[in-house]
């Protein structure tokens, strides 16, 4: 584990191109406490990220703010993805074709069939009218189809989603995020809530489509044999700060161990000043 | 010990001592040597309770009853319609679910539609009559008016609050996929909420027809009108009549919102 002294940042080499994300110096407070600490990253497209952290470390508060739902303190700017930044970005296409989020189930609305769930992705892009009259008359029924068919619920088209299991509502959402098709894919813990088997289902189906096209992926999760098969680039975070940017093959369980325990984990320096302070 | 007693007779005690003594009072200024209900009371309402075996069922007056029944659903349907259509946008803006971030909901558009709503529910619809008579007569659309109002804002009310309930997931997952407040609210809000809005729609609807069967004194027919009618004449049998028919309406609207609900069920 000694072995393992991670930089605190990976900083770009100068002759990679203009990372498709980048965040500078973000950081987020709210009343007494630290969202995230400021923060300074670049992503470039294609990559598969992983954020790993316990609870509370900054990892849902760095997905939104990427997602564009939190304004990061120093203003809009400090997110940018494509030269854009999501913050500054009113509701509708052009926020929807950048950026996507898939959370943790119980996301779905209960009350629409599973077919209207899937359109609500094209809702960036459909005006109002198209919208009110696809409540009643379902438009681009094809598209929605396909989508479901890629996560292997065509059949469930009409059902309820409270009828199908947890993995399969997990599937669902990422029909709609199929629809809605964004240059960035975020996942905020997708595989919580599922056991191990649904889990390597649905992470291997968000990689694999996402991959498919090329496209980025950032996604919290906590398990390490998850991360090294399916993520290219691995980052640690705690107490709202970064502690690690690893490739994702130099992930091990130890790593992931002491990053969730915070006894034995003097080896990380950028932890032993917190230690000493919480202790 | 007078430490001990203070704390004993904090708050809630202290309130209740107060109540008990003002029941005490209340009964030692009863004139006890008078009769509480009137000499001819109990034969009155003995009469009454009889007049139930057999109410009055003879074809013509329930004709009249048929005809009475109609025109009260009939007002109580306009107002509600006109009540709905009102209390929906003003339930949907006093919400805040058209605020574009979450941090700016409850601000200045959803506090001042309250107020509104307010108003216009602290006001019972028997004075809401009283003012349209003065301004549009005796007329139909007085009564319809004056029960619109109250119950918009009671409305209004109501379905902001079920809106606010909604599950939080859902509606951030929708303005995550670029969605607009209006289409969240199209594909969230007002599948999410359905169910109660309906629930408490049709409940409103009978609190309409018993308002609509009152409102005979700003001069609309119903069965309000033919109770005061026949009450003037002491005929109880036909108060009993009445009083069956809008019990009956009543219930239907409650089987027919059950009815409703179950389709919805999810």
């Amino acid at each position: 584990m000694s072995a393992v002294r991670p930089a605190r940042t990976r900083e770009p080499a100068a002759v990679e191109t203009k990372p498709l994300i980048s965040i500078n110096g973000a950081a987020k407070v709210y009343g007494q406490n630290r969202g995230l600490s400021p923060l300074s990253l670049g992503i470039q497209g294609g990559e598969r990220v992983a954020l790993v952290g316990p609870s509370g470390s900054g990892k849902t508060t760095l997905l939104r703010l990427l997602a564009g739902g939190l304004v990061p303190d120093r203003g809009p700017d400090a997110v940018q993805i494509d030269g854009r930044a999501p913050a500054a970005l009113k509701p509708g296409s052009e926020l929807a074709g950048l950026v996507g989020i898939v959370s943790q189930r119980f996301d779905l609305v209960p009350h629409l069939p599973v077919l209207h769930n899937v359109l609500a992705g094209r809702l960036g892009y459909w005006s109002l009218a198209r919208a009110a009259i696809s409540l009643a008359w379902p438009l681009e029924r094809r598209a929605a189809h396909d989508a479901l068919a890629q996560v292997g619920l065509a059949d469930k088209i009409n059902e309820r989603p409270a009828h199908l299991s947890g993995g399969e509502q997990q599937r669902v959402a990422i029909a709609r995020m199929l629809m809605q098709s964004p240059l960035v894919t975020l996942a905020d813990e997708p595989v919580a809530s599922l056991d191990p088997a649904r889990a390597e289902e649905v992470m291997a189906l968000l990689v694999g489509l996402t991959a498919e096209q090329n496209r980025t992926l950032i996604a919290s999760l906590h398990t390490a044999s998850l991360i090294r098969r399916h993520f290219t680039r691995v980052i640690g975070l705690r107490a709202s700060r970064l502690l690690f940017d690893l490739p994702a093959e130099q992930l091990t369980d130890g790593i992931l161990a002491e990053l969730y325990n915070l006894a034995g984990s003097n080896d990380l320096e950028p932890l032993a000043g917190l230690a000493a302070r919480d202790g | 010990m007078r430490q001990q007693l203070e704390t004993w007779l904090s708050g809630p005690r202290l309130l209740t001592l107060g109540i008990l003594a003002a029941l005490a009072w209340s009964l030692s200024r009863v004139d006890w040597q008078q009769p509480i209900a009137h000499g001819g009371g109990g034969d009155a309402a003995l009469q009454a309770l009889l007049a139930l075996f057999p109410p009055e069922l003879s074809p013509e007056f329930l004709r009249i009853c048929l005809v009475a029944s109609w025109h009260t659903l009939a007002y109580a349907v306009a107002g509600m319609s006109l009540a709905v259509s009102l209390g929906l946008p003003l339930g949907v803006l006093a919400s805040g679910a058209l605020a574009e971030r979450p941090a700016s909901r409850g601000r200045i558009l959803p506090t001042s539609v309250r107020l509104v709503l307010a108003a216009m529910r602290s006001v019972h619809e028997l004075v809401w009559a009283l003012l349209f008579v003065a301004a549009v007569g005796l007329s139909p659309m007085a009564a319809i008016l004056a029960m619109a109002i109250p119950y918009a804002g009671i409305l209004g009310r109501i379905y902001a609050e079920l809106l606010q309930d909604v599950p939080a997931e859902p509606i951030a997952a929708l303005e995550a996929t670029g969605a607009s407040p209006l289409r969240s609210l199209l594909y969230g809000y007002l599948p999410m909420a359905l169910p109660d809005l309906l629930s408490y729609t049709f409940y409103r609807l009978e609190c309409g027809i018993r308002a609509a069967a009152i409102m005979s004194f700003v001069g609309i027919d119903g069965i309000g009108f033919q109770i005061e009618l026949s009450l003037a004449d002491l005929l109880f049998r036909q108060v009993w009549t009445l009083l069956i028919f809008l019990v009956t309406l009543v219930v239907a609207v409650d089987w027919w919102s059950g009815r409703v609900r179950r389709s919805l069920a999810y």
